[in-house]
């Protein structure tokens, strides 16, 4: 009787909240997206979080210069360029582009946000890619020069980043909790721990833009709560977050569409290069033959994403496919490793963190092929905090699984400080000669070079690049397929007109 | 009472000390320091250098704890590192999420758990016991991430009935703010109303035995006010107890669930201060939540006097 009376109560308290009604996430104009991480502010010249770009770049704030979807540099707030020594480059901005509070944006806004880029006590997170900058020149309100103190062959390419967006002056003490900028959007509110909600900016510079008029971003961490969010009808897309594992179950749902695309993330398994055995180049190349990255691609992604040969990502248009240079041959591996003194293998501890899940899958199967050629690998999983503190600061650590997200990051193998202690003076000529090299065919040709040589060195083993995995309803139309930016542009996304 | 009163000031103020000094022990032991989290993968050694400075990360152990508990005398727990907002304001505008959601659910234990304890006692050994008994296994066993899941795929993707998660804040109606609600309450006060089942069961078992009662019974009097009158308020002092202890459970259960719901209670801030090495806010929720259950258990003290009268504070 009395569970009777539970039952009873429990139903109508339901029923009466369920009275509340409440708006579909689906209504015309209105996007509900589920953002995995809570930004810790939405300032991007304060933190390099890509939470923080995946909601304020190109939607609230945006560059010069814009990575678009194909990965080509086009025109956004400059118009267009001009560079006749590859030292001085002018931007011609465009005429009546108007910040969120109504100012237009004018030359000495351009001059104001590099030169606070480039004071240290800014702390901005990437000050360091605009250190090629000696001077800026402003011509007039739509006419700037950036005269460079030596050649910087990815100028172009940092005027596109996050970090070179352009915002209004009077707002800089404020944008860590409310961004003001000229995208297609303009910040409406951040609930703290719930969401963060951008409304249409009716004055953007780009006629016909944006399509919806409100853009709601929710935080929600759990992949299962994701999951129960879009069958509810809670969140109408996952941009990211979801792994295949769920996708997989949505891809059988007509409700749903699901988008695989392109990224910049490069999953590797790192080896220590200062530490025995990893020294010896023999073993680093017994570990890329002795690993089936076929095998971790299946059993890790479900087969999803592109297996990868070296660093430089599908995206770039520098990229060779090098995935079959140094194939799966445990017969070799077993042979390199004899030649460099271990005929029975060796013990071997592997730190991922269970953060990104697709580390600790890959790691599993990595260990079950190395153990095929004498290699046992113990995995040790850690908290995101000590997997920054002791492998990426510290390197302490034998082998370690992790993506690198960003674009033209093989910088970082010729620094001999980063976390692979990778020490080639080879590979930092050739590094620091594309640095200074704009020609685009001798760029390449010396890219292809690095590719090569990184293949040889092995410092890393490239296993897969993670592939774009979104989820939306079915009648969401305009977003990227292939993700060559850190960003999420909303501007083209609309809904299907109803049948 | 006073002086006992007294005494319970000073316990409280004892235990938080202690707690403090353990919670700021713990984070800065812990590798990975908020710098370097914040940054990532992506800062050089000089920005790391520099944020650490920024922070105030650099000074000795001592003197960060000091200040910090000046602070906090004087009602300022310090800034969230990660969001640059005062900590006090961070809990308190985290309140209106947790709070409701601890109260809703530990109205469903109570409501759940006191019948449902008093049923199988009543009905000592018989069908209606075991089913009590089962049920309250099975509340136990199921960890409460996974009962929030199955409630999830119920109610919202299967019936559409309620939100699968989120908070759309007081403001968007009472109505609204209470659907979000629901489910993690359900969830949340499951578990705790399955351990307070037995509590209540054996407890009421107990006093079923007393001589008192079979006199009640031998005077004619019927088993609903032998039960509701007699035996109830005096199996209570276990029970309240145990409900006490569960109450300060009901805010480390909230910590899980709210991320399963996605609901921006204290429990989400917590757990990701921790993963930012926000160390303020860490040690800000630490303090208000030791601060609670210290609260808690002195009203449950305070309530054993108004249950049973022959209990004197002295």
């Amino acid at each position: 009787m009395n569970r009777r009376i539970v039952v009873a109560m429990l139903c109508a308290v339901l029923l009466l909240a369920g009275a509340g009604g409440e708006t579909p996430a689906q209504s015309p104009g209105r996007l509900i997206v589920q953002s995995q991480t809570e930004p810790p502010g939405l300032d991007m010249t304060a933190t390099p979080a890509t939470a923080t770009s995946g909601i304020v770049f190109y939607n609230v704030q945006e560059s010069l210069v814009k990575v678009d979807r194909h990965g080509k540099l086009v025109p956004s707030l400059a118009e267009r360029w001009h560079t006749a020594d590859n030292r001085n480059y002018t931007f011609f901005l465009k005429k009546g582009v108007r910040f969120h509070n109504g100012r237009e944006m004018k030359a000495a806004d351009v001059k104001y946000c590099f030169e606070r880029a480039l004071n240290p006590e800014t702390k901005h997170p990437y000050a360091k890619d605009y250190e090629a900058i000696g001077d800026i020149i402003v011509k007039d309100d739509y006419t700037v020069t950036f005269a460079l103190k030596t050649v910087n062959a990815n100028f172009l390419q940092n005027v596109a980043r996050a970090g070179a967006s352009i915002y209004p002056r009077e707002t800089v003490d404020t944008m860590k909790s409310h961004p003001v900028g000229t995208g297609p959007f303009r910040f409406e509110e951040w609930v703290r721990g719930d969401r963060v909600v951008l409304v249409k900016n009716g004055d953007y510079h780009v006629k016909g833009l944006p399509k919806l008029e409100r853009v709601t971003f929710r935080f929600v961490t759990d992949p299962n709560a994701v999951l129960a969010a879009l069958k509810a009808g809670d969140v109408d897309a996952s941009l990211f977050g979801l792994g295949p594992e769920h996708v997989q179950d949505l891809q059988k749902d007509a409700r749903f569409q699901v988008i695989t695309g392109d990224t910049t993330n490069d999953v590797i398994l790192a080896m220590n290069n200062s530490r025995k055995p990893y020294g010896d180049v023999r073993v680093r190349r017994a570990m890329t033959y002795g690993v089936n990255k076929a095998d971790v691609l299946k059993g890790a992604m479900f087969g999803m994403g592109k297996i990868l040969g070296t660093n430089v990502d599908p995206l770039n248009p520098y990229y060779v496919d090098l995935s079959k240079a140094m194939p799966y041959d445990p017969a070799r591996a077993k042979k390199l490793l004899a030649e460099a003194g271990y005929p029975n293998g060796f013990d071997t501890v592997l730190k991922v963190s269970p953060q990104y899940d697709y580390t600790v899958r890959s790691g599993q199967v990595v260990a079950d092929s190395l153990k095929k050629i004498g290699v046992n690998v113990k995995i040790e999983q850690i908290e995101w905090g000590q997997w920054i503190a002791r492998v990426f600061r510290e390197a302490d650590y034998d082998l370690t699984i992790i993506g690198h997200a960003e674009a033209w990051d093989i910088k970082n193998y010729a620094n001999a400080k980063y976390y692979y202690r990778y020490d080639s003076a080879k590979f930092q000529d050739l590094f620091n000669k594309s640095e200074v090299t704009v020609d685009d065919k001798a760029r390449r040709e010396i890219y292809v070079d690095m590719q090569k040589l990184l293949v040889e060195d092995a410092p890393v083993v490239w296993l897969f690049m993670h592939p774009r995995l979104a989820v939306t309803k079915k009648g969401l139309q305009g977003l990227w397929k292939d993700l060559p930016a850190s960003a999420n542009d909303l501007s083209e996304v609309s809904w299907a007109p109803a049948k | 009472m006073r002086r006992y009163v007294a005494r319970r000031i000073a316990a409280l103020v004892a235990t938080l000390v202690f707690v403090s000094a353990l919670v700021f022990v713990v984070v800065r032991v812990l590798p990975g320091d908020p710098a370097s989290i914040m940054l990532g993968t992506e800062g050089s050694p000089e920005a790391l250098a520099r944020l650490r400075d920024a922070m105030g990360l650099n000074r000795p152990l001592p003197v960060q704890y000091a200040e910090w508990m000046g602070g906090a005398l004087r009602g300022d727990l310090g800034r969230s590192l990660q969001y640059d907002v005062p900590v006090g304001a961070l809990i308190v505008s985290r309140l209106p999420v947790t709070l409701p959601l601890a109260l809703l659910a530990a109205l469903f234990m109570a409501a759940a758990a006191l019948p449902l304890g008093v049923y199988a006692a009543t009905h000592h050994r018989r069908a209606g016991d075991y089913a009590a008994m089962i049920l309250s296994q099975v509340g136990i066993s199921v960890p409460q991430f996974w009962s929030g899941l199955l409630l999830i795929l119920f109610f919202s993707v299967h019936l559409g009935w309620v939100r699968s998660g989120g908070f759309e804040g007081w403001s968007s109606g009472v109505g609204p703010a209470l659907r979000s609600l629901l489910l993690p309450a359900i969830a949340l006060g499951l578990f705790q109303a399955a351990v307070l089942v037995r509590a209540t069961r054996s407890a009421v078992l107990d006093v079923l035995r007393e001589d008192y009662v079979r006199t009640a019974r031998a005077k004619g009097l019927g088993e609903a006010r032998v039960v509701g009158v007699h035996t109830f308020r005096n199996a209570l002092i276990p029970v309240v107890t145990v409900a006490g202890i569960q109450l300060g459970q009901l805010m480390a259960g909230a910590i899980v669930l709210e991320s399963v719901f996605a609901l921006p209670g204290l429990g989400r801030l917590a757990l990701g201060a921790i993963s930012a090495r926000d160390l303020p806010v860490v040690q800000g929720v630490a303090l208000f939540v030791a601060s609670s259950i210290v609260v808690i258990n002195f009203a449950v003290d305070l309530a054993y006097g108004v249950l049973d009268p022959r209990i004197r504070y002295e």
